[in-house]
C-alpha cells in the first residue's frame, strides 16, 4: 500500500487525544506534583522532599513487606493452580469447553463485588465460612479472621507470618485472577505440536522428561506474559482491598497501592501520594521493560 | 477399562473445581433468597431448609424474594407498561448510569482503537515504535496515579465550565431543573471521556493483534483494483476485523460497567445522582440497617449481567484475552 505520511497519524488522533487526556497529562502531571507541596493555598518547589517524607514513614515499610508478601503468594498459588488446571483442560475433555466457561466467571466480576461477597462470607455471626473458621485448626476464636492481629513476629520489622486477613486477601485475588492466568496457559498448551511430544515419546522419554524438555520451553514466553500480568495487577489493584479489608485490621493488609490512596484520598497530601506514586510507576515501568526484553529474547531462542 | 477410567478421573476433577470456582457466586445468589430469620441464623448454613430435627429437608426449604423486593422498591404506576414502576435508586437511577458510561465510552474507544490499531497495524511511519511502546508503558501507571490528577483536572474543567453553562442557561431562561440537567451532562461527558482514554491503550493492543492477523494481500488488492485505502479499511478490512472490534467493545464495557475507584473518587458527595452502580452497592454496606439478603440481592443483580454477557459471547473473550496477552 502507498504509504502516505499523514493519514497514519489521522487515524492515530482522536486515540492518542483521550490517551493523552486520560493518561499522559494526569501522569505528567503527578510526576510535577511530586515535587511540589501546598502550603497554605500556595504550591511551592520541594524537590525531593516529598519522597523524603514517603521513604522514612514507617507506613511505607510496612506496606512495601506487605506487598512484597501479597505478591509473593498471589503470584506462587495463581501460577501452579493456572498450570494445574491448564494440564486438566489440555487432555481433550470432552467438555473442555464448557469448563473453561464456568471457571471463566470469577475474572469478569468486579472486585470490589468480590470483595463484599468474599466479607460476607467471614462475618463473625453469619458467615458461611465462620463455623470452619472457628475449628481449632485455624486458632481463630471467634471466627475473627478479618480483626486477628499476630503478635509475634519471626523479625522485627517484617510483617511475616502474615495476618489472617492478607491470607484471606491473597485467597480472594487468586480465585479472581486463576481464570485468566488458566486461558493464558492452556492457550500456551494447545500451540505444542502434538508430532513433537509423539515422537520424544517414541525415543523414550516419559511424561515428566517431555514436560520439562519440550512443552515447557516452548509455553516459557506465554508463563513470562502471565506472571507479568499478575504482578501488575497485584501492585496496582486496590478495589479488592477496598471492599474487603480497608487496610486492615491495623495496616496489615495495607499494601502499596492501599497506602497511597489513603495517603492522597483520606489524608488528601497531594505532594506525598505524587511522590509514592511515581514510586510505584518507576517499578512497574521497570516490569514492563524487562517482560519485554525477556518475552523478545525467549520467542528469539525458541522460534 | 484403563481409557475409561483416565477420562472419568479428570472430569471428575474439573467438575469438583468447577464447584469450588462457583462457590461464591452460587452462595450469594442463595443467600439473596433467604428471609431475615434464616440469614440471621447461627450457626449459618448454606440453604434454608432445616427443620428443628433435621438440618436439610428439602420439603422445608424456604425461599423469599424479599431481599429483591427491597432493591427494586416496585410501586403502582398506571402509566407504565405493566402497572409497576421500580423506585429503588440502584435499579432506577444506578444501573443506567453505569450502562450509560458503559455504553458510550465502549462505543468511542471502539471506534478510536479501531482506527489506531489499523494504523499501527498497516503503515510504517516515522515514529510508530516509541508510540507502541510508550501506550504499552501508559499501562503501567496505577490507576490512582492518574485519578490523583484527574481529581484535580474536573475540578478545574468545572470551575471553568459550569459558569458558562449557567450563563447560556440564564440567557436562554431555562428552568432550574434543565440547568442541572445540562451540567449534569457535562460532568457525564467528562467521565465518559476519561473511561474512554483510561481503557485506550489495552484496546488498542487487542485490535491491533486482531488486524495484523489479517492478509495484507486482501487490500493490496483492492487498492490496486482503484479502492482508495479508506475505502479498503471500510470494505475490506472492517468486516474482517468485525470480531476484533467487538471483542474491544464487550472488553471496555464490562470494565466499565466493573470499574468502581473512578466513579467513588471523581464523583464527590455532592454529586450523588452521577454515581456507578458499584459505588451504589458498595455505599450500601456503610448502612447499618441493610440486611445480607439486600446486599446479596444487589450483589446478583450487578454480575448477572457481566456473567450472562460473558457467556453469551465467551469465544470472543477468549481470543482477545489470549490475543491482546500474549502477542503484547
Amino acid at each position: 500500500m502507498k504509504t502516505s505520511k499523514i493519514l497514519p497519524f489521522v487515524l492515530l488522533a482522536p486515540a492518542l487525544i483521550m490517551i493523552v487526556f486520560a493518561q499522559l497529562y494526569p501522569a505528567l502531571y503527578t510526576f510535577y506534583l511530586s515535587a511540589q507541596e501546598m502550603d497554605a493555598g500556595v504550591q511551592k518547589f520541594v524537590g525531593m522532599e516529598n519522597f523524603r517524607r514517603v521513604f522514612d514513614s514507617s507506613a511505607f515499610v510496612e506496606s512495601a513487606w506487605n506487598t512484597v508478601i501479597f505478591i509473593a503468594g498471589y503470584i506462587l498459588l495463581t501460577m501452579l493452580l493456572g498450570m494445574g488446571l491448564a494440564l486438566l483442560l489440555n487432555r481433550k475433555l470432552k467438555f473442555s469447553g464448557f469448563y473453561l466457561a464456568m471457571l471463566f466467571i470469577p475474572w469478569v466480576l468486579s472486585d470490589v463485588i468480590v470483595g463484599l461477597v468474599w466479607k460476607l462470607f467471614v462475618d463473625p455471626d453469619t458467615g458461611l465460612f465462620s463455623p470452619i473458621l472457628e475449628l481449632p485448626f485455624f486458632g481463630l476464636e471467634g471466627a475473627a479472621l478479618l480483626t486477628k492481629v499476630p503478635t509475634d513476629r519471626l523479625f522485627d520489622s517484617i510483617p511475616f507470618p502474615p495476618a489472617p486477613a492478607l491470607i484471606y486477601l491473597i485467597i480472594a485475588s487468586v480465585w479472581k485472577a486463576l481464570p485468566f492466568v488458566t486461558l493464558l496457559m492452556l492457550a500456551a498448551l494447545q500451540t505444542v505440536p502434538k508430532e513433537v511430544l509423539e515422537s520424544a515419546q517414541m525415543d523414550g522419554a516419559n511424561s515428566r522428561q517431555s514436560f520439562l524438555g519440550i512443552t515447557f520451553p516452548m509455553i516459557l514466553p506465554s508463563l513470562i506474559v502471565a506472571l507479568f500480568n499478575l504482578v501488575l495487577g497485584g501492585m496496582n489493584g486496590v478495589g479488592m482491598v477496598f471492599s474487603l479489608t480497608g487496610g486492615g485490621p491495623g495496616t496489615s493488609t495495607e499494601v502499596l497501592s492501599y497506602l497511597l490512596y489513603s495517603i492522597g484520598f483520606a489524608q488528601f497530601d497531594f505532594g506525598k501520594a505524587a511522590a509514592l506514586s511515581v514510586f510505584i510507576a518507576m517499578i512497574n515501568l521497570a516490569l514492563i521493560l524487562l517482560a519485554l526484553r525477556v518475552s523478545r529474547q525467549g520467542a528469539e531462542q525458541y522460534a | 477399562m484403563n481409557r475409561r477410567r483416565i477420562q472419568i478421573l479428570p472430569n471428575i476433577a474439573m467438575i469438583l473445581i468447577c464447584m469450588v470456582m462457583l462457590f461464591p457466586v452460587f452462595a450469594t445468589t442463595v443467600i439473596s433468597f433467604k428471609q431475615q430469620s434464616d440469614v440471621a441464623r447461627k450457626p449459618p448454613l448454606l440453604f434454608p431448609c432445616d427443620t428443628p430435627s433435621s438440618d436439610f429437608v428439602p420439603s422445608a426449604c424456604r425461599f423469599f424474594v424479599e431481599g429483591y423486593e427491597r432493591i427494586f422498591a416496585f410501586k403502582e404506576n398506571p402509566e407504565t407498561w405493566f402497572g409497576y414502576e421500580a423506585t429503588g435508586a440502584i435499579v432506577s437511577k444506578y444501573m443506567p448510569n453505569s450502562l450509560i458510561y458503559a455504553v458510550f465510552s465502549s462505543l468511542f474507544i471502539t471506534l478510536f482503537a479501531g482506527l489506531a490499531g489499523f494504523s499501527f497495524s498497516r503503515f510504517a511511519f516515522k515514529g510508530r515504535r516509541i508510540l507502541q511502546v510508550g501506550i504499552l508503558a501508559l499501562t503501567g501507571i496505577p490507576l490512582l496515579t492518574n485519578l490523583l490528577a484527574l481529581y484535580q483536572t474536573t475540578v478545574m474543567l468545572r470551575k471553568a465550565l459550569v459558569p458558562s453553562i449557567e450563563r447560556f442557561a440564564a440567557w436562554q431562561q431555562f428552568s432550574d431543573i434543565t440547568t442541572k440537567m445540562l451540567i449534569d451532562s457535562l460532568d457525564r461527558v467528562i467521565l465518559i471521556a476519561i473511561y474512554t482514554g483510561l481503557l485506550m491503550p489495552f484496546s488498542i493492543w487487542i485490535v491491533k493483534s486482531f488486524f495484523d492477523a489479517i492478509p495484507r494481500d486482501l487490500e493490496e488488492a483492492a487498492v490496486i483494483d482503484g479502492c482508495s485505502p479508506f475505502g479498503a479499511l471500510m470494505r475490506i478490512v472492517a468486516p474482517l476485523a468485525a470480531p476484533g472490534l467487538l471483542a474491544a467493545f464487550l472488553l471496555s464495557f464490562v470494565n466499565i460497567w466493573n470499574e468502581f475507584l473512578t466513579n467513588y473518587l471523581l464523583v464527590g458527595s455532592s454529586k450523588q445522582n452521577l454515581r456507578s452502580v458499584m459505588v451504589a452497592v458498595y455505599d450500601l454496606t456503610g448502612n447499618n440497617l441493610i440486611n445480607y439478603q439486600v446486599l446479596a440481592a444487589a450483589c446478583v443483580l450487578v454480575m448477572m449481567p457481566v456473567i450472562i454477557l460473558f457467556l453469551a459471547t465467551r469465544k470472543v473473550f477468549f481470543s482477545a484475552m489470549v490475543e491482546g496477552a500474549v502477542k503484547g
